[in-house]
């Protein structure tokens, strides 16, 4: 029963001056065993704040982080399931289904994490699924203006992962989930 | 019966034992200036009756003995052969040094051979092993009665229970309560408790994805197309009853699920420090992880089940003899549902100590203090002397030592052998745990009387911390003796 936190676009302080609060009180450290992190944090104190919530951190290079030293992408393996991190705006068209299939094949993941729409979405397709997190903070970006704040929890236990996505929408916290195993071969 | 250390003053016989059996193994020397003369006949009756012909030959250089008048309760077991042993000081473990006659003694000199330990000697080691056999034999024939005399049964273990045939775990179990006497309805309690057992492991053991996963299959309809669906986006659904891990709600699976994380840190802590030195508990192998595993499973549904206590250090090492006597077993259906038997026992042996874990009843009557200045109290009862250099001179607060006494019931002051030894006079002495627990903890600080007498606050509070190792039977008989008569 493994616990990912996928998060990413806050665009702090550029965009948005913090976490909604009802978001910052239920992240509390000591639940989450690792944190993905699509990108555009954008600064180090966004940073050290995800790293209080957990040790496990992985971050990719959004365009706006001031940190260069993330990766483009990054692949890790949580119990049964290979997830890939990308931040998303080097895939172009932005958000194009079929090109994120694209670099998940080349990534070679179960799971692809993307940001950058600052939408979620939860896709599926041949080679596995796309989960995009949308904005942590509900920053505008550069497709819309009509962002609500959400992030995603993955539970991921044995074969089967639940996503949690929780929205704040009209300031209440909406939480719903998604279900979905993993054959025993090696794709979905 | 006080024991004064005055000089010269005492003038009652001193009755060596007033309770021990004729099955006791005990060996005596004793080396007093003043005998009565009823004792002495009494020990020539009792030389008669007891001690065979060719023990009694090995003795004849003996001083004058004295052994216990005969208990009232002969049992129906063969006279068992009592060694009497030529007062030539063995290397003990023990600390009682024979003092000179002239002076009379707080405790009379006597020596015991612990059938457990066969420490010392090749005499000694006939002599055990026969007492071993007997004991043991007495045991196993009133364990095969169809209905077990309780009293019989704590009588004879409150001498000690040999190590081998199960015989422990088996007397434990009907001391604890946990067997009824008789044995037919052993089997029908023994499942009850033992499904009651799994089905506490399914309800705290099991982690909420488990528990969300349960809720699903029972409640909605499984969703078949997310395997097969090729492509598109994936349904949203509703969670059921607003559970997700991150709910900060009080009646959340999952709340309560991160809350007690906090207690089964600390109970996998204790867990792997438990009894480092022993492979049964600490090693690589699969069966210590087991073992491990298991105390693991009983500390964690015991703190669920017991919301006002939780988890207190030192619950580990209550439950690690337990545990190990239980797996032990020779008996494969017995040692396989150790972990069941070991929990429900474990409750029962809690049952009568929970107070002195809960914090707040500290300072209560029934608290921990309370207990410990119980046992000052006894102590002053039965060595005033003593207990004056103690408290008062030195200034050794009970609290420093007996703490750990007391709550851990000792395990952590003897190897794990002697403690297995003394757990079996606890557990059977008709008197009570507390009770008998006091009398053993007194019976420890007389046996190193001359060095607390001679020590300061330091040097007593070091050697009662760590307690040197003694002869357990001697300790436990000297227990015996300060049993407080009506």
């Amino acid at each position: 029963m493994v616990l990912v936190l996928a998060i990413g676009d806050l665009h702090i302080p550029h965009r948005a001056p913090d976490l909604p609060a009802k978001f910052k009180s239920m992240l509390v450290p000591g639940k989450i065993q690792h944190i993905i992190c699509t990108g555009n944090l954008c600064i180090k104190e966004v940073h050290d704040y995800l790293k209080s919530l957990c040790p496990s951190l992985h971050i990719t290079r959004g365009e706006y982080d001031e940190d260069s030293r993330y990766p483009e992408t990054k692949t890790l393996t949580i119990g049964q399931f290979k997830l890939g991190l990308c931040h998303g705006h080097q895939v172009v068209p932005w958000g194009d289904l079929d090109s994120l299939a694209m670099l998940q094949r080349q990534l070679d993941v179960d799971i692809l994490v993307t940001g950058h729409t600052h939408q979620f979405k939860a896709y599926k397709h041949e080679a596995g699924v796309v989960i995009n997190p949308g904005s942590a903070t509900g920053a505008y970006s550069s497709i819309t203006y009509d962002v609500n704040p959400s992030f995603v929890l993955m539970d991921i236990d044995g074969l089967r992962v639940v996503v949690y996505v929780y929205e704040l929408i009209d300031g209440e916290v909406k939480v719903d989930k998604i279900d979905f195993k993993k054959t025993s071969t090696a794709t979905i | 019966m006080t024991t004064q250390g005055r000089r010269g003053t005492s003038s009652q016989p001193v009755i060596v034992s007033e309770e021990q059996t004729n099955a006791h193994t005990d060996t005596y020397t004793v080396c007093i200036g003043t005998l009565a003369e009823k004792a002495d006949q009494e020990s020539e009756l009792m030389v008669k009756k007891r001690v065979p012909d060719w023990l009694n030959n090995s003795m004849l250089s003996s001083p004058p003995l004295i052994i216990s008048p005969p208990s009232k309760l002969q049992s129906q077991s063969p006279p068992a052969p009592t060694v009497i042993q030529p007062p030539v000081p063995i290397p003990p473990p023990t600390l009682i040094r024979p003092e000179p006659p002239t002076k009379p003694a707080v405790t009379p000199r006597t020596e015991f051979i612990d059938p457990l330990r066969r420490s010392s000697g090749s005499d000694n080691d006939i002599s055990s092993s026969v007492e071993d056999v007997s004991r043991q034999s007495n045991l196993l024939q009133e364990l095969s009665r169809r209905i077990i005399n309780m009293r019989e049964l704590r009588r004879l273990a409150s001498e000690g229970i040999p190590d081998g045939a199960g015989i422990r775990s088996t007397v434990w179990k009907l001391l604890l309560g946990y067997l009824p006497s008789d044995k037919l309805l052993w089997s029908s309690e023994l499942a009850k408790k033992r499904s009651q057992y799994k089905q506490f492991k399914e309800e705290f053991l099991t982690n909420p994805s488990e528990i969300t996963r349960k809720f699903e299959d029972s409640t909605s309809l499984q969703h078949g197309n997310n395997t097969s669906a090729g492509k598109g986006l994936l349904p949203r659904s509703d969670i059921p009853h607003g559970e997700h891990p991150l709910s900060l709600g009080e009646t959340s699976v999952w709340n309560q699920f991160f809350q007690d994380t906090e207690i089964i840190d600390q109970i996998d802590r204790d867990v792997k420090r438990t009894h480092p030195d022993m492979h049964f508990f600490c090693g690589d192998s699969a069966a210590s992880k087991a073992n491990q595993d298991a105390l693991r499973n009983i500390l964690i549904v015991y703190a669920k089940l017991n919301p006002g206590i939780r988890y207190v250090q030192g619950m580990n090492e209550l439950l690690a003899p337990l545990f190990y006597v239980f797996k032990n077993d020779p008996d494969e259906d017995f040692s396989e549902n150790a972990e069941a038997d070991t929990f429900f026992c474990f409750v029962e042996l809690l049952s009568g100590f929970r107070d002195n874990f809960v914090q707040q009843l500290d300072d209560s009557v029934v608290g921990i203090r309370s207990t410990i200045s119980k046992l000052s109290m006894l102590l002053k009862e039965h060595d005033e002397e003593l207990w004056r250099h103690l408290d008062i001179t030195t200034k050794v607060n009970p609290q420093f030592y007996a703490f750990r006494w007391i709550t851990l019931l000792l395990t952590q002051e003897f190897n794990f052998t002697d403690s297995l030894h003394i757990w079996d006079t606890l557990l059977s002495d008709p008197q009570g745990l507390q009770k008998t627990l006091l009398r053993v903890c007194c019976a420890m600080l007389i046996l190193v009387r001359r060095r607390l007498l001679a020590g300061d606050f330091t040097a007593n509070l070091k050697l009662l911390q760590s307690y040197p190792s003694t002869n357990i039977s001697h300790l436990l008989y000297v227990a015996n003796k300060l049993r407080s008569h009506p």
